[in-house]
Order: structure tokens, then sequence, then C-alpha cells
């Protein structure tokens, strides 16, 4: 058995993978947590890339100057609180729409980093920063396989993970969460219970500033040690989307980010196969079989969905087909780069209803108006 | 009247306070990075409008900004926000090459086939937004944000693979026939006929906005989707047309940076920031499809004047970038100070308005 997933190279037993799809997931899943928070509070941050964008630029500016990781990571969360602290004004005290801003907040973003990154480091080859070190944790990283894997990691990571149990206890928890949820849900009855929707709306939102700016402290100068523009790639609208798929739930966002992580990671691996192996072909076989089978179950209670059923069908057996004809097929880089943007579009389209979504997400408050 | 004229006279004044303080701050940068202020002033104005080559420059910029920031205000105006406008232009660009080299027509046949395919590209990449927000409840910005994303990925592909020029090392396509191109206005420079598009487009959506049922439908369904419903106007399906219409628009801009391009061939950025830039041009112009005329105007001079300055006093060109999210930031601030003057000078009013009903008052309508 296990011979047999070391032939396939890829997959979940591919401890390789594995490591990678947890480093790719960090950075999306720290600007998700954010985000949820923010979202939930009713503040919805289309610049989240942008935040991100100036939190891995500054970081990797003053870890450099300042020859500090310290610094850096101190300035990189500061950079994003600061492009929040825009976006807050814009929208909270100002009322402006939250989604204009946002573009505004993205563009503006990424011109001053990509100017500054010009006028600094222009006219030099690429400086490169040391990053900050894993940590290992004793005992449990001496786990054959999985234990490297998943438990020698720079802090980042970890505190990434961590922050989906602290998330869930301070939303659902505390008299705080209450206070949060309740602005995003429903500002005028928080107001009339004595709670600053104001308030609460700032915390929402410079938290996503810091979160995602350590989003972009991880990027820089916790992956690679150093900076180019545009680095973040669109990993802040994969957190947007994270938390839509999530359902502005913590353990449902970490899911999605995992997803998308994964992706991203397997993306990798794929792009340097000049072929596509046919454990691809398994794969798809397995999920559209999967599917087939749910819809089959599916259609005892409600109506049945003979096209769904009927695709996912045909889809598994091309699949099983194509595993044993092996074709020599040489899929472009391309479509894998765009694996997690794709799979992101798809589970939009799938699985969100809007009964989730915080009912007063984007929607500015004014006493007396509401 | 004279109350709308006044208002018109407002927003023009605040829109021209904005791009004087964007303008400013970019001096502060110019400043700060050691080029003196008359001499960065100087190279700004001579880069965009100094030569007949920088002027021809600045023009042929206008007209993707314009288009996209009309298809911003048709959106906008039928109360949708969707941000898909750079991979609209990628896919419409996408489609003209298709149309450019695969097909052989007499010029007077090809260009205007080309522009269709320009436009069908982008309208169905805008479809897809439009379907997957109208039967899904998909969120229009997420999806054309991920959507903007595949488009760059589809394009590197596309000009790697399937139209890749075989002769030449570099991710181009082969060079298109002139019959595919817009004839040049100006000999050597980049200015080519599709200018005329900037005052036509312009014109067209400002009436159909203004003046025809189509309009009138997008602009109810804008106010409030209960009223549209009210009215038997469906909010989908206008929705759906009024983001088809946008990529349209986002298409033809598509087309004409293929398609009076400064090189005859497409790379995998010539989408540049248009799709973006062009938002900012329509929120300068305050969502009046006209004034996205002047407002491009300026924005094509930042760009222009930006290039060039690179050249000349060595000021990296993504400050223009910088500039324009700020004036993205600081319209959006001055419409709220002039939201709260507009409050304050309607203040004496207010306490009638706003005086507790006593309760006899109240209680008068339930007898």
């Amino acid at each position: 058995m296990t011979h047999m997933f070391a032939a396939i190279g890829i997959g979940p037993f591919d401890t390789a993978w594995l490591a990678e799809a947890l480093i790719l997931t960090t950075p999306i899943l720290l600007a998700a947590m954010g985000e949820l928070i923010s979202e939930r509070a009713g503040v919805l941050n289309v610049g989240l890339e942008g935040f991100m964008l100036a939190g891995a630029f500054f970081s990797y500016l003053m870890a450099w100057k300042a020859h500090s990781l310290f610094v850096g990571v101190v300035c990189g969360i500061a950079a994003g609180m600061l492009f929040a602290v825009v976006m807050g004004l814009l929208t909270i005290e100002a009322k402006a729409d939250q989604i204009v801003s946002g573009v505004g907040i993205n563009l503006a973003a990424t011109g001053l980093t990509s100017y500054l990154f010009d006028e600094i480091f222009g006219n030099q080859a690429q400086i490169v920063v040391p990053i900050i070190g894993d940590i290992k944790i004793p005992v449990l990283s001496s786990i054959p396989d999985f234990g490297p894997a998943l438990f020698k990691n720079d802090w980042t990571l970890y505190l990434a993970f961590l922050l989906v149990p602290i998330t869930w206890f301070l939303l659902f928890r505390t008299k705080w969460g209450l206070a949060i949820r309740a602005s995003g849900e429903l500002p005028s009855g928080a107001d009339t219970a004595g709670i600053s929707v104001r308030r609460v709306r700032w915390f929402g939102v410079l938290t996503a500033g810091a979160l995602a700016g350590l989003a972009g402290v991880n990027l820089a100068i916790v992956q690679v040690g150093i900076f180019h523009q545009e680095m973040t790639a669109g990993r802040g609208f994969l957190a947007l989307v994270a938390v839509i798929f999530g359902r502005w739930k913590p353990v449902g966002v970490m899911g999605a980010c995992l997803a998308l992580g994964g992706a991203d990671a397997l993306e990798l691996r794929l792009a340097d196969q000049n072929q596509v192996p046919t454990q691809v072909w398994g794969v798809v076989a397995g999920i559209a079989a999967a599917l087939a089978i749910y819809y089959v179950l599916r259609s005892r209670q409600r109506r049945p969905r003979k096209v769904a059923i009927l695709l996912s069908s045909m889809v598994a057996l091309s699949g099983v087909v194509l595993v044993f004809a092996a074709p020599h097929v040489d899929l472009p880089d391309q479509l894998w780069r765009s694996l997690p943007f794709l799979l992101a579009l798809i589970v939009l389209a799938g699985a969100v209803s809007r009964a989730h979504m915080p009912s007063k997400l984007t929607l500015p408050y004014t006493r007396g108006e509401d | 009247m004279r109350a709308r004229l006044a208002t018109g006279g407002l927003d023009f004044v605040l829109s021209v306070c904005v791009a004087i303080l964007a303008l400013l701050v970019a001096l502060i940068f110019v400043v700060a990075a050691g080029v003196s202020f008359t001499s960065g002033a100087d190279a700004f104005v001579s880069g965009a409008f100094g030569s007949q080559l920088n002027l021809a420059g600045t023009l042929a910029k206008m007209v993707p900004l314009t288009l996209v920031a009309l298809g911003w205000i048709v959106v906008f105006k039928a109360g949708r926000f969707h941000v898909g406008f750079p991979g609209q232009i990628l896919v419409g660009g996408m489609f003209v090459t298709v149309v450019a080299l695969k097909i052989h027509l007499p010029a007077g046949l090809h260009l205007p086939l080309v522009l269709v395919a320009g436009m069908a590209g982008g309208a169905l990449y805008a479809g897809i937004a439009a379907w997957l927000w109208a039967k899904r409840g998909v969120n229009e910005i997420l999806s054309t944000l991920l959507l903007n994303l595949i488009a760059a990925q589809l394009l590197a592909w596309w000009v790697r693979g399937p139209l890749h020029d075989h002769t030449s090392p570099l991710p181009l396509t082969p060079a298109f026939p002139n019959s595919a191109r817009w004839p040049e206005l100006l000999k050597n420079t980049d200015l080519h006929w599709d200018i005329v598009l900037v005052p036509i487009a312009a014109i067209l959506i400002s009436f159909l906005l203004a003046r025809t049922l189509a309009g009138f439908r997008m602009r109810l369904v804008g106010s409030g989707e209960m009223i549209a419903r009210e009215a038997g106007v469906s909010p989908e399906r206008i929705g759906v047309r009024a983001i088809m219409l946008s990529g349209a628009l986002a298409g033809l801009a598509g087309a004409s940076l293929v398609a009076a391009g400064t090189t005859p061939q497409v790379g995998e950025d010539f989408g540049g920031t248009y799709g973006f830039t062009g938002i900012a041009v329509a929120l300068l112009a305050r969502n009046n499809a006209l004034a996205a005329v002047p407002a491009a105007l300026l924005f094509a001079a930042l760009e222009q004047g930006g290039q060039t300055m690179e050249g000349t006093v060595g000021i990296s060109s993504s400050l223009v970038d910088f500039i324009q999210g700020l004036m993205i930031v600081l319209v959006l601030a001055a419409t709220t100070v002039l939201y709260l003057v507009r409050r304050r000078t309607t203040k004496p009013r207010a306490p009638k308005a706003t005086a507790p009903p006593t309760p006899r008052a109240e209680l008068e309508p339930s007898k």
C-alpha cells in the first residue's frame, strides 16, 4: 500500500506536498481570519490584497534597513494596519462605498510598493534578507514522515492555525464577539444595546489589516527573504473567497484555506511534470464518481438531478479510461497556475447561499437611518 | 434646473480639487526622490503634451480609459459593481487576435469584424460573472476578481501556445496584417483612428442612460431592486445586460489596445493597468458619461507623462499607479465632505422635521 502511494508521488500521503500545502495555506489563512472578524462586524475589505502587499514590502524593507527580523515583522503588521486605517476612515467614518474603497486601496498599495521598490532597490541586484527560522516542536516533530511536515515550521504557521480556535472563541464565546456579530447582523440593535458599532467595526478593519500585514510578512521574510512587485499574486482575493466558502465560520474558513493552499501546492508539483501523470485522471475519476454517488443517493429524498448524475458518471468513466490509456498529454503550466482561482470560482458557484452572510455586510451604519 | 446646474458645478469643482491634490502629492514624491519641483513638473507636462509624439501617446491612452470608465458607469447606474475590466480587456484582446490572424479579409471588412470580436469576447467573459451572479448568487466583485487572475493565465498560455509566433523566442503572437489594424491618424505615432470611439461611445452611453427605455430600466434597477420589481422589471435580467454591456465596452478597449497598439502583435502584458484605472476615471467623472472624456484625458496624461518621466528624470512610472489609487481614495473622501456640506446648508429646516411627534398625533391614524 505505501509502495503504491510512494509511486504516485502526489496526494495526501505525500509529506512533501503536505508540508508545501501547509506553508502555502498560512498567508491565506492569516488574512482570512482577520477578514472573517471584519466581515462579521460588517466591513468587507476588497483591499485585503493591498494590505498584504504593504505588509510584505515594508517588512522586507525594514528587515533589511534595521538588520532585524523583529523590526520587519512589526513594520509589516503596522503597514497593513496603516492601509486599514485608510479603509476605516473611508468606510466607517466617511461611509463611502466599501468595494470602491477597496479597489482604490489595492491600486494605491500596488503602486506605492512598486514605486518605492523601484526607487530604493531598483538599481541593484536583489537583496536577500535572512528569513525567520523554523521552530521544532519537541517529540512531535520526530514522528517519522508527518512529524517534520507538521511540527517543524515557523511561528507564523503555528499562529495561523492557532488563530482558528482563538477566533472561534472570540466570536462565539465572548461578549465582544457578540458585539462583533451584532454589528454585522443588526447594527441598530447593537446600537440600542449600547454597543458602539463604530468602535467594533474599527476593531474589525484593524484586525484585518494587522493579520493581512502579517500574511505579507510571511510571504516576504518567512518564505523567501525577498520582495518582488505584486508578489501577493491574488492571495488576498483567495482569502476573501475562503471567508465566503467557509460560510463565515472559523473552522469552515480554515477548511477553505487548506483546500486553496493544497491546490496551490499541487499546482507547483504538477507544473514540474512535463506531462500529466495518470494519477491526476484517477483523482478526477474518483471525485466525479463520488459526486455521481452523492447525487444518486440524494435523489431518493429530493427530485433526481439526471443531468448531474449523467455528467458526473461520464466524467468518472472517462477518467478511468484515461488512467488505463495513459495518454501523453502535455497541459500548460498556466492551467495549473490558475487552478486555485478556478477552484475558488467553482466553490463559489456551487455551495454558497446568502443565508450565512452577515446581513449588513458592506452597508454603512448611521444612527437613526437604519 | 438651476439647482442641478449648481450641483454639477460643485461636482466639477470637487473633481478638479481632487485632481490637483493628487498631482501635488505626486510632486511631493518626485521632490522626495531628489528631483527639483520645477524640473519634475516640467518633465511631466512636456512628457504628456510637449511633443507631437507625447501628445499622440496621451490621446491614444484616452481610448481604453474612456471605454472602461463608460463600462463602469453602465454597471454602476444599474446598481451592480464589478471589477472585471482587466480580464475582459484581455479576453477581448484574445478574441481579436484570433480574428486578426486566422481570418483573411479585405481591409474594410476585417477591422469591423475585429471590433465585433473584441466586444464579443469582453461581453462573454463578463457573461460568466453575470450568469454566476444571476443564477448562483455569486457576488460579482469576487467572481470578477478571480476571473481577472484566470484571464491573465489564459493570455500567458495563449501567447506561448496556440497563437505563439514560432520565429520569436518571446511570448508574442505573430504580427497582424494591416487590414486588421486601426489606420494611423498621425504618421509614426501611437495615435490611431480609434480615437473617434471616445466621443462616439461617450455620447452613445450618455444617450442610452438618459434617453432610452433600456437606460431608464437600468437606472430604475439601480435606484432600488424592490421598486424595479414592483414596476415589472427584472433586476436580474437588467443586471446581466448591464454587466455584459460593460464587458463589451471593456472588450472594445482590449480591441483598441491590440489593433491600435504600438506594436502590431500581442504580448502577455498588453492590458496594462487600464482595467482598474478606468474605474478611477469614472469616479473622478462622478459617474457622468460625458465627463468621463476629460477625466480620461487627465489620467491618460498621467500615464504618458509618468512613462516619459521615467526616461527623462528617472522616476519610476509605478508612481502613477499610486496616484491613481490615491485619486479614488480622495474622490470618496471628498464626496463625503460634499455630502456633509450640503447637509449643513440645509440644516435650518432640519429641527422641525426631526421633532418628535406628539403622542396624540401618533395615535390619530389608528382611529
